[in-house]
């Protein structure tokens, strides 16, 4: 019993870290363009099928690979989506809900090209470790750690990003005060499309990290999508800080419900907890309102 | 547009439809996809009232439609409730679950609406496939198999016999597109219209925001839950699949190709959409990606949808009375 | 330095400002006064790029520079400093600066920039670990122009500096402005609260509905009687 809780919860935090990675970077763009992406989810798959793809090639077979082709082929696709797509709605008066819209068809167009260039059967992909490490009775892979590693490097190079680099202040400061960034001279179209690209970049390498663990399929965004918006709403729309927050609790949450109730309870009980919350406290955990 | 233009357009369009079954009346495919044309229709016209006009980002119309034809199906089975009532029931359940959703979420912002509503859609397959499902007798997912066929008086409509029940869902699909066209028309669609225009400023005057959308995610739920029971007794068995995203997007197509907020375009979108779906059909799994394709295209190239070219090549009176006013 | 030929300006579809002429030369610090809501401020902000619907022909040092975006303007060393200061709350006030030289031209000066904000500002130099949401309105308001200067600017287009701020601190932006423009920046300010900016004033104009409708030096404006009632206080 308390083998398989501990069991549990490290389940929880390797989800939640792949989770905050994921979330981070939708809110990330919420927080700096107001824009939501339906297609948040396609570019998970994205990762995961681009992993597999680089992986299947008979000269390749190490990750390090993977994430050196992968992270720039995301992050140039997401670029140029936001360009092609987002970009030029942004003029009208009802471009949120346009947004909405056609990434909402951006989806079912990625999706279901996966469908036909792969199959709709799911692809598996090899451990990024083998091994585990025991103590006793209780086991933990080797995969898990570097899962989670990976996942909370990648939000430590996302602080250090927003903080530290250029493009990064020019990122917060457009999210923080749109007007005052075009004073000073930020190109907000640039930044526009350079969030949405790093976004990309975070939910594709999630896509990597887990597809691991749960296999790669055509339509398997969609429940990441839910539990990224899900989660960036518990914790406050635009707020880093609570997404990250948000997102270890309800990874652990799920991991759980999972457990004790059985996967078909998870998107019930989060959204349950999400429905309380934003009874409660409208703005989620750390948001601001207004 | 003004109300005699809207007035004449639905009469036009309706007029259109009403007399088809003249042409098509004894090939059942034809008058299938017609009935399917109206159903879709009010659903979409329901979808554009609550996006278009009242300005809110709910994603939730399939499931409020899936929903209401579960619920029709149950109501009608279990307490052998003639199918002409369960429908208004099952109305009435949609519309009460609409509530339900609308009271927690509807003061929160856009991007918040927009993920509850989606989220009932994705929690909706687990609810009905899982044990609550099969506890009030969605039958899992395998579905509702015998769904017992809309009667009126002792009259059976017959899927063999397709023109009385086109007429059936013709005269239902009128009184649907009066009642929205009343509510864009009343001091209801008036108050959303300033609403959209300075929230701050109209509630300044009094008018309370959260009231009207409610009523109005009230209302949409009823009718979308109402249409939904229709469709169940119509075709006789419904499962989860309805909730797939390709529904959901060809619904969402019907709306980009009628123009968002210009009424009775969501009509002239589903006749179009349907029919261009059917016309992909041998295409089979390219189909989907077709439609993606189509959305982001029609987006791109016709924001505001056929009503908003009709209204670029005929500019009304309306147009030029904006113009005079700025 | 700057030449202005008949701008037009919009807001979706109402004219905010119409056919404005004008001419401010290297060194000057000129000032506009006007009833509030007739177009200052767009006034200012269309020659910084910050309007998107104008006509008409603006020209930056013999070049024109109509239609272009604040992110090239403020390349060139065409600022604007806004009324509400339009500071990056969640920052720290030494990024609010480093923001401000965000510019390429900028950031190859930003150094001897900040050296010279801290010296004109000291207060500053003791906050620069304080996030700008915290400070009061004061302190706020210099933030602000401390920022609008970072930007290495050769022309400076104040808005109404003296709004929401305490009556003891505008001798302390009428200093400011004044030592600004000694450094050899030129200075559009609209403020009309601070007689010592008039004061430093070259040349004056007046707008009223969107047109110019008094133009001249300050010793012409002091013998109107009709500006001198309403706008000087004097």
């Amino acid at each position: 019993m308390i083998v398989e809780i501990i069991d549990v919860i490290i389940s929880g935090m390797i989800n939640g870290s792949v989770y905050a990675l994921m979330a981070v970077g939708l809110t990330l763009i919420y927080g700096v363009s107001k824009a939501f992406n339906f297609a948040y989810g396609s570019f998970y798959s994205m990762g995961g099928y681009l992993a597999w793809l680089i992986l299947s090639a008979a000269f390749i077979n190490s990750y390090l690979v993977v994430f050196i082709l992968a992270v720039p082929m995301l992050l140039i696709l997401g670029f140029l989506i936001e360009k092609m797509l987002v970009a030029p709605l942004r003029k009208r008066d009802d471009w949120e809900i346009k947004v909405m819209m056609i990434t909402l068809g951006l989806a079912l167009f990625l999706d279901n090209s996966y469908q036909v260039v792969f199959g709709a059967r799911m692809k598996s992909l090899p451990s990024i470790l083998e091994g585990s490490y025991s103590v006793g009775e209780f086991i933990i892979s080797y995969q898990d750690i570097v899962i989670f590693i990976l996942s909370i490097g990648g939000i430590l190079i996302l602080r250090w990003f927003l903080n530290s680099t250029r493009t990064g202040m020019s990122v917060r400061a457009v999210a923080q005060n749109p007007a005052g960034a075009q004073i000073v001279g930020i190109p907000k179209e640039f930044v526009f499309s350079a969030t949405f690209a790093i976004s990309t970049v975070m939910v594709g390498v999630g896509g990597i990290l887990l597809a691991q663990k749960y296999f790669v399929t055509p339509t398997g965004g969609w429940d990441i999508l839910v539990k990224s918006w899900v989660i960036t709403a518990f914790g406050g729309m635009g707020s880093i800080r609570g997404s990250l927050y948000a997102a270890f609790i309800l990874g652990m949450l799920e991991a759980f419900v999972g457990w004790y109730y059985g996967m078909n309870w998870v998107l019930i009980a989060l959204f349950a907890v999400l429905l309380a919350t934003l009874a409660i406290r409208p703005q989620g955990l750390m948001g601001k309102w207004g | 547009m003004d109300l005699k233009r809207n007035l004449l357009l639905l009469t036009i369009i309706y007029g259109i439809i009403g007399i088809l079954p003249l042409f098509f009346g004894s090939t059942q495919f034809i008058m299938h996809i017609l009935i399917i044309c109206l159903i879709w229709s009010v659903v979409a016209s329901c979808w554009d009232l609550i996006m278009g006009f009242a300005g809110i980002f709910s994603f939730g119309q399939v499931a409020f439609f899936v929903i209401g034809s579960y619920a029709s199906a149950i109501i009608s089975a279990k307490f052998s409730v003639p199918p002409i009532f369960s429908v208004f029931l099952a109305g009435i359940v949609a519309g009460a679950l609409g509530i339900l959703v609308g009271l927690p979420c509807l003061k929160l912002k856009g991007a918040y609406i927009a993920l509850v509503t989606f989220a009932v859609h994705m929690i909706l397959e687990p609810i009905l496939k899982g044990d609550i499902g099969r506890a009030i007798g969605t039958g899992g997912s395998r579905g509702i198999l015998t769904i017992e066929p809309m009667n009126i008086f002792g009259y059976t409509f017959s899927s063999s016999q397709l023109v009385p029940y086109f007429y059936l869902m013709f005269i239902l699909a009128i009184i649907c597109s009066l009642i929205i066209l009343m509510v864009i028309k009343s001091h209801w669609g008036n108050a959303f219209l300033a609403l959209k225009d300075a929230e701050v400023f109209a509630t300044c005057l009094g008018v309370s925001a959260f009231k009207y959308k409610l009523m109005v995610f009230a209302l949409t739920s009823f009718l979308t839950g109402l249409i939904g029971g229709f469709y169940a007794h119509y075709v006789g068995m419904i499962s989860t699949r309805m909730l797939g995203t390709d529904l959901f997007v060809t619904l969402m197509i019907m709306l980009v190709i009628g123009g968002i907020g210009k009424f009775p375009g969501a009509i002239i979108g589903s006749f179009i959409t349907i029919s261009i779906n059917e016309m992909l059909s041998p295409l089979g799994s390219y189909r989907p990606i077709i439609l993606g394709a189509m959305v982001i295209i029609l987006v791109l190239m016709m924001p505001d949808g056929i009503i908003g070219l009709i209204q670029k090549i005929f500019p009304g009176r309306n147009r030029e009375e904006a113009r005079t006013i700025s | 330095m700057i030449e202005i030929k008949n701008l037009n300006a919009y807001y979706d579809d109402f004219h905010v400002l119409k056919d404005i002429s004008m001419t401010i030369e290297q060194g000057q610090v000129v000032v506009m006064l006007g009833p509030n809501g007739h177009g200052k401020s767009t006034f200012l902000k269309s020659i910084c790029g910050l309007v998107r619907k104008t006509s008409g022909l603006i020209k930056y040092n013999g070049q024109s520079i109509t239609g272009m975006g604040a992110e090239k303007l403020v390349n060139m060393g065409i600022t604007y400093i806004a009324e509400n200061r339009e500071l990056f709350p969640e920052m720290t006030v030494l990024e609010n600066l480093k923001l401000g030289a965000y510019s390429k031209n900028a950031r190859a000066h930003s150094r001897q920039n900040l050296e010279r904000v801290f010296s004109l500002f000291p207060r500053l130099r003791e906050r620069t670990s304080q996030l700008a949401s915290t400070m009061s309105g004061g302190e706020a308001r210099m933030l602000a122009i401390a920022r609008g200067l970072m930007s290495n600017a050769k022309f400076l287009a104040i808005d109404e500096p003296s709004l929401g701020l305490q009556p003891n601190l505008r001798d302390e932006v009428a200093r400011i402005i004044k030592e600004i423009n000694r450094q050899g920046i030129t200075v559009l300010v609209v403020e009309q609260n601070i007689p010592q900016i008039t004061e430093l004033a070259h040349k004056l104009y007046v707008l009223e509905e969107g047109r110019i409708t008094f133009e001249g030096s300050k010793e012409q404006a002091l013998g109107n009687d009709h500006l001198k009632e309403i706008f000087l206080g004097m």
